[in-house]
């Protein structure tokens, strides 16, 4: 037990640690060995939770100071969970950025960059190990304003622009949790969560509500969920690549296990209504997020989009879990929190994978605009390879592990229909449709966001040059497509780690088991390998070998990568179908260039408009500023009409607070 | 009799009577048509002869082009060996979980797609993107079709919905929308009309046949032999979803296992009819009304399900 503790300690020393030491050992040396150290303190801290989730024990305390009670940190089941992922995906990102952060140096300011990702984990670390409001929303605040500087590295014009759109976002999200832990607390900043449990059972049922709305929109506008997504798709992609991958598949998971601490362990058990709202928010998430998913041309946003998508089915696993509590059926509100954790980790592996190749095709070609790759599979096979399991894993495919997070939700819906109330019904109903829809748009943009870089011939210069990246790069790459396969091969022996053995059956192969239907991982895998192998040696021994190579069919004239076709046009029927929500605009400009009628140019351009853009924060910008204007009207420059003011404000401040 | 003997009879006879389904649709077609029509039995040596053949490779195709057939051809076979299609209870009937064939079906579609657009030809793009896009869109009706038979059968394997006792399309009413679902769906994931035109020529029209456009020789065997595989596959689940006999089981004797390979021959042939029949009575539609098409199957396959739940 002590070894799991200090392994734990170690980690969050060393990270400290490799924060501080490029800013005594300010250059390509300092970087490498604060990258080693960070790698090492984090994996330290990854083996430390996973030990600490295969032994099963109980909360325990990891630090506590004596003289400073609320800075006692401790570990617990759902909080080990979260605190591998994070330590996880930060030991490969600190190898990956070993050579990475490199190649900008003339971009990035390397120690500063380095110490702000240091602060930036080990602020994730600590808000999962707090036991106190003060100390959680101090270290949430370091975890926030850490990957804001860490957005705008680039000092960018359009990196400052989207690192404001977060700031303010994130700024927001801080005060709805504070405003959340004082409605309870009763304004005790130094009350810790066992205490605050306890006020939160006397509180009436209108506080609860009230501190309810408050956490979910705090942890939701970190989470991304609709309508408060909007900063998501912006600050992500202007990240340096390996902080892309922190934030989304570890800051994001941040959130969730704040709304989960507070819903399960902080407020007292909430009535089915809560946890339907939060079902039709994730739900409604999860389609805009997949739809824009599909749509997007520019590959960071993309995955962006799908992370929305991915936080959006996690919240919506979760609202099943709370509203199945409520209403008879435990199994489902098991299943429910198990696929939401099991989904957590798929996400954060093979999203963590994803934005790492961002990094690799951006070092080499400098644009994020897949209409500009192309051909990457010739030349880079180990990578795209990797690539490739990665994106099937986000597609949910068998057997990567998001399939089986993703079966077990599904399954565990359908297993539930029969004998059901109307309303319960329909709830499962709604939710399974838009799920199963969901699912099918995550196969096409994953495949997409596979195919178009990494296939067919270059569309650009730069992407004809390409190589494998070095080894250090490729590794951390290479190991999330691995660890994405096996997470689905023993979903099984995972999600009896992470504490929910009763939905697995100890027969040979370990199923994964819902009352009405199970699967085994193993077996599945054993079959398709077994079917493929068998196919590959038939096709030893059968048919002819020889090949001839010669072009692509070209229709008689010389084909080049312009005949190919783009990812605009690729996902152009998904845009048709889903314009509604898309909000593309396509602007067809006809140009006279000759004399004949004919003889014309054409121009078009598409043009986005985000539905929440435009329908929901533009129109109240226009009235704030439209407030603004109008309250410029009392400002007459009077001295007596200012004191007034004064004299009231005074008034209304001293009548609510006495 | 022992599960591996039942799954290897239902392996060899689906397998081979894959090319047989696809020529026999073209055959019956052609007759409804007027024309003469070339035998059934040409699959098995088109099939054969391509083989034979050397492949043509572009230089722009990557490991992708190579590894696609393979995984096309294994995700329709590991749905053979999975699926109650002649033996009711195989070695393998455990994995014939509905979600789990689906999700092995598309990961099949998807590489498809992965070899249509290797080549880097601009019909392999258009092919691929329009597959993909039928691929996304028909997955909630997918889902519905199978979770109303899960609800009235109570079991979530393909099996145990064949096996509870009276199943058919006489279970229960809603089963009738469920099966229309159910035939919307096969259309659109064999690439049959109204959805794609199989025998097409024009690159314009094409969904399936211009993802496969670059292949050649062994690997475009592969290719076609796994579509034919598919519709073999899909007919015949059709057929045990109306009918869930004669079906051989481990409790049953040899007599019925041969009942039912003379029983899935007699059920191909009379799906292959009825596609022939369905297929020259309408024309293909616009790829661009797809949605509607989509919703139909989706409202059918959903009407189904709450039909059955009600």
């Amino acid at each position: 037990m002590p070894f799991m503790l200090s392994g734990i300690t170690i980690s969050l020393i060393g990270v400290l640690v490799a924060g501080a030491l490029p800013l005594v050992w300010r250059n390509l040396a300092g970087h490498r060995a604060a990258q080693a150290v960070l790698a090492i303190a984090a994996a330290c801290g990854a083996f430390a939770s996973i030990a600490f989730l295969a032994a099963g024990t109980g909360p325990s305390t990891v630090f506590a100071p004596a003289s400073i009670p609320a800075l006692r940190f401790e570990i617990n089941g759902l909080s080990a969970v979260f605190l591998a992922i994070v330590n996880a995906v930060a030991c490969l990102c600190a190898i990956f950025a070993f050579r990475y952060v490199e190649k900008y140096r003339q971009v990035y300011d390397m120690p500063s960059l380095d110490l702000g990702v240091a602060l930036f984990i080990f602020g994730m670390q600590a808000v999962l190990l707090s036991t106190s409001v003060i100390s959680f929303m101090l270290f949430w605040e370091m975890m926030s304003l850490s990957s804001f500087v860490l957005v705008m590295a680039d000092r960018q014009a359009a990196s400052r622009k989207a690192a404001l759109l977060y700031f303010g976002m994130a700024q927001f999200g801080a005060a709805a949790i504070l405003a959340g832990f004082f409605l309870i607390s009763g304004g005790k900043p130094l009350a810790d969560f066992a205490a605050i449990a306890g006020m939160a059972a006397a509180l009436p049922p209108a506080k609860i509500t009230l501190a309810f709305i408050l956490f979910f929109l705090g942890f939701g506008s970190k989470a991304g969920l609709v309508p408060l997504h909007i900063w998501l798709p912006e600050a992500h992609p202007q990240a340096p690549s390996h902080v892309s991958a922190l934030m989304s598949s570890a800051m994001l998971k941040i959130a969730v296990y704040g709304f989960l601490l507070a819903t399960t362990s902080l407020l007292p058990p909430l009535a089915s209504g809560f946890g339907l709202s939060v079902v039709i928010v994730g739900l409604v998430t999860a389609v805009f997020g997949i739809v824009h998913a599909s749509v997007e041309h520019d590959i960071k946003r993309a995955i962006a989009w799908h992370s929305i998508e991915n936080l959006g089915l996690i919240f919506a696993m979760l609202g099943i879990s709370m509203f199945a509590a409520r209403n008879g059926m435990p199994l489902l509100s098991e299943i429910g929190l198990a696929a939401a954790l099991f989904h957590a980790i798929n996400h954060a592996i093979f999203k963590s994978g994803l934005f790492l190749s961002t990094g690799v095709i951006m070092s080499q070609i400098h644009t994020r605009d897949i209409e500009e790759m192309g051909g990457m599979a010739k030349r880079m096979p180990y990578f795209t390879a990797a690539i490739c399991a990665l994106t099937l894993s986000g597609a949910a495919l068998p057997p990567f592990g998001t399939f089986y997070d993703e079966w077990l939700f599904v399954q565990g819906l359908v297993g539930h229909l029969a004998g059901s109330g109307p309303i319960v019904l329909a709830v499962l109903l709604s939710t399974l449709a838009v799920v199963a829809f969901c699912g099918g748009l995550a196969v096409f943009a994953m495949t997409k966001l596979f195919a178009l870089p990494c296939l067919g011939q270059p569309r650009s210069e730069e992407a004809a040059h390409m190589k494998e990246p070095p080894a250090s790069m490729n590794g951390p790459i290479l190991f999330f497509a691995a660890a994405g396969l096996l997470a689905g091969v023993f979903s099984a022996r995972i999600l009896r780690t992470i504490g929910f053995a009763d939905l697995i059956h100890a027969d040979t192969f370990l199923s994964v088991a819902t009352p009405k239907g199970s699967v085994a991982p193993m077996a599945a895998f054993a079959l398709m390998a077994a079917v493929i192998l068998g196919l590959v040696a038939a096709r030893r021994v059968l048919g002819q070998r020889r090949i001839r190579t010669y072009h692509t069919w070209d229709c008689g004239q010389p084909i080049t990568p312009r005949m190919e076709y783009t990812a605009t046009a690729f996902s152009a029927p998904i845009r048709f179908f889903f314009r509604s929500i898309v909000g593309i605009r396509k602007t067809v400009v006809v140009t006279q260039t000759g004399s004949g009628p004919l003889l014309v140019k054409r121009e078009m351009t598409l043009t986005g408009r985000s539905f929440w853009l435009s329908r929901v924060y533009e129109p109240l910008a226009l009235a704030m500023h439209k407030l603004g204007d109008n309250a410029r009207r009392i400002q007459s420059g009077s001295i007596q009409l200012y004191l007034l003011f004064i004299l009231i404000a005074l008034g209304a401040t001293l009548l609510i607070a006495v | 009799m022992n599960p591996f003997i039942l799954t290897a009879i239902q392996a060899v006879t689906v397998l081979a009577l894959a090319p047989f389904a696809t020529g026999l649709v073209r055959w019956c077609k052609a007759r409804l048509q007027g024309r003469k029509g070339a035998s059934p039995l040409l699959p098995y040596v088109s099939y054969a002869t391509l083989l034979k053949k050397e492949m043509v490779i572009s230089p722009v195709a990557s490991w992708v082009f190579h590894v696609a057939p393979f995984v096309v051809l294994a995700s329709s076979v590991f749905a053979t060996l999975a699926l109650p299609l002649v033996a009711s209870d195989g070695a393998f009937a455990g994995l014939g979980n509905f979600i789990l064939i689906a999700s092995t079906l598309s990961l099949g579609s998807v590489f498809l797609v992965l070899g249509g657009l290797d080549p880097g030809s601009a019909f392999g793009g258009m092919g691929s993107s329009r597959e993909l896009t039928l691929a996304a869109l028909v997955e909630p009706s997918v889902i519905a079709v199978f979770a109303a038979f899960s609800v009235v059968s109570g079991g979530s394997t393909v099996s145990q919905m064949l096996a509870a006792a009276g199943m058919g399309v006489l279970a229960h009413p809603g089963l009738f929308l469920t099966l229309i679902g159910f035939v919307f769906v096969l259309l659109a994931e064999n690439a049959r009309y109204p959805v794609d035109n199989p025998a097409t020529h024009l690159e314009l029209t094409m969904v399936h046949e211009a993802m496969v456009l670059e292949y050649s020789g062994p690997y475009l065997a592969m290719l076609e032999y796994a579509s034919s595989l598919k519709l073999t596959l899909f007919s015949l689940l059709l057929a045990n979803f109306v009918l869930p006999a004669p079906l051989a089981s481990t409790g049953a004797g040899p007599a019925m296992a041969l009942a039912a390979v003379l029983g899935a021959v007699a059920k191909v042939g009379v799906a292959a009819a009825l596609l022939a029949l369905l297929e020259s009575s309408m024309a293909k539609m616009r790829f661009y009304r797809m949605q509607e098409y989509m919703t139909i199957a989706f409202l059918a396959a959903f009407g189904g399900l709450v039909l059955v739940l009600v």
